[in-house]
């Protein structure tokens, strides 16, 4: 009883909050253009939905300081991931970001949790302006909350360390008219399934895995693309594939995104061919 | 006889070529005679004058962007702006006033004043009804002038 109470009066809060974010005037959001804040990654970063891209959250320029918070989640058939992160734009250089993944195993029974911190520096560039694109370097330090399953699994770690360098590009007029959103990320990385596997295995341990993304902005409020991610297979119990999504995400405003995604994760802890769905819901300030 | 069907078979190949390269010269020349400048799917000249307007009455409710032409003559960078739009969108102009680079110099641009531009740009061009692919063209011929008007900041 009390516990409806409570979810009804936070629902509440929720939709009053979104409504308040729909309503809210431009003069409260950073000054950078519509959308080139991205939207938040599976990891916190400012990202499409499994990669971190070259751009930094908000729409925070040179002169401000940003702050979004993102809710998560992804359903595919045996699994279920929810994600909470928040990150911080300073003057467009610096980003760092947190993020909790809850990992349910609705097959296997159980969960699995893990902490991500995140720092990203704008090295150079611009998304729109310069010929090159803008290009940044990222860190993740990823800690699962409880190993024993990814060590039972054969991983040599419960922490680990991705590193990244990314470059973001907007080519205009490139598609019928439209605006395309091209990103590449290069990762170190030894995390398996992203870390909720724990980090290394009997197959390998630390390597650079290549991600990448194209996008089309079918209005200047609204873009569809597609994303993909290679990923390690360090576990020999527990084959892992690379990853794959088509994402639409839509800018109600600078202040508020959402995405839907179709995804396919392949193979994950054992359990073949793993698809479905991704919503994820953004406040920008 | 069979030297004969190779000849036909020859000759009916020659005729099919030749009428391919002909329908290709053809849409060629049909391509090139369609409206295809930016300034003229812009609108022309009349809808340029009008997003110059339609963007400066935006610049002057921004108290921090218009203090920048507190001593310009609004009239004539008017003028001058849309001869610049007119050029860059290959209308039939040639743009002779100052570069970017040194016509915004030491004025203290910011990332955030240079975006702000941009929106009411982009704003005034989605008002006077400039359709959405015309505006990223234009949009996208402007942005590497982002690194003249920084140059000299």
């Amino acid at each position: 009883m009390r516990n409806t109470g409570s979810s009804k009066r936070r629902a509440i809060t929720a939709a009053a909050t979104l409504g308040a974010l729909l309503a809210a005037t431009s003069s409260m959001a950073g000054s950078r253009i519509l959308g080139t804040g991205a939207v938040s990654a599976i990891e916190g970063a400012a990202g499409g939905g499994l990669s971190p891209w070259a751009v930094l959250s908000s729409t925070a320029s040179d002169d401000e300081i940003g702050v979004t918070a993102a809710a998560t989640r992804a359903w595919v058939d045996d699994y279920q991931l929810t994600v909470t992160g928040a990150s911080v734009n300073l003057h467009d250089r610096m980003e760092f970001s947190i993020a909790r993944q809850t990992f349910e195993l609705s097959t296997l029974g159980g969960e699995l949790e893990q902490d991500i911190y995140g720092a990203k520096v704008r090295l150079f560039g611009d998304v729109l302006y310069h010929p090159l694109g803008v290009w940044s370097a990222g860190v993740m330090h990823k800690r699962l909350v409880d190993g024993t399953v990814p060590t039972a699994l054969g991983a040599d770690d419960v922490n680990g360390t991705d590193t990244y360098l990314s470059a973001s590009k907007l080519l205009f007029n490139a598609f019928l008219g439209r605006n395309v959103l091209l990103n590449a990320t290069l990762r170190n990385t030894s995390a398996n399934q992203g870390g909720l596997l724990g980090f290394g295995g009997d197959q390998g341990g630390h390597a650079w895995m290549a991600e990448g993304s194209v996008g089309v902005f079918v209005t200047p409020n609204w873009v569809v693309g597609t994303e993909y991610r290679q990923k390690p297979d360090n576990l020999s119990v527990a084959d892992e594939e690379d990853w794959q999504s088509v994402y639409s995400a839509y800018f109600f405003n600078k202040h508020v995104s959402l995405t839907g995604a179709w995804l396919d994760l392949g193979d994950i802890a054992g359990l073949p061919s793993q698809r479905g769905g991704y919503l994820s819901l953004q406040a920008a300030f | 006889m069979r030297l004969s069907q190779t000849l036909k078979s020859t000759s009916r190949s020659t005729l099919v070529v030749g009428a391919l390269i002909g329908t290709l010269a053809l849409t060629g020349c049909a391509q090139h005679q369609q409206p295809t400048t930016l300034y003229e799917r812009m609108g022309g000249q009349p809808t340029i004058d009008a997003v110059v307007e339609n963007l400066l009455y935006r610049i002057a409710d921004d108290e921090e962007v218009v203090s920048y032409f507190a001593n310009s003559n609004i009239d004539l960078f008017a003028a001058s702006l849309a001869i610049q739009l007119c050029d860059v969108s290959d209308g039939p102009c040639q743009y002779d006033g100052p570069p970017m680079d040194r016509a915004h110099q030491t004025m203290g641009i910011t990332d955030a004043h240079f975006n702000r531009v941009v929106e009411y740009l982009d704003a005034a061009m989605v008002e006077e009804g400039v359709p959405l692919a015309a505006r990223n063209d234009m949009l996208g011929r402007l942005a590497p002038m982002y690194e003249d008007v920084m140059r000299l900041q």
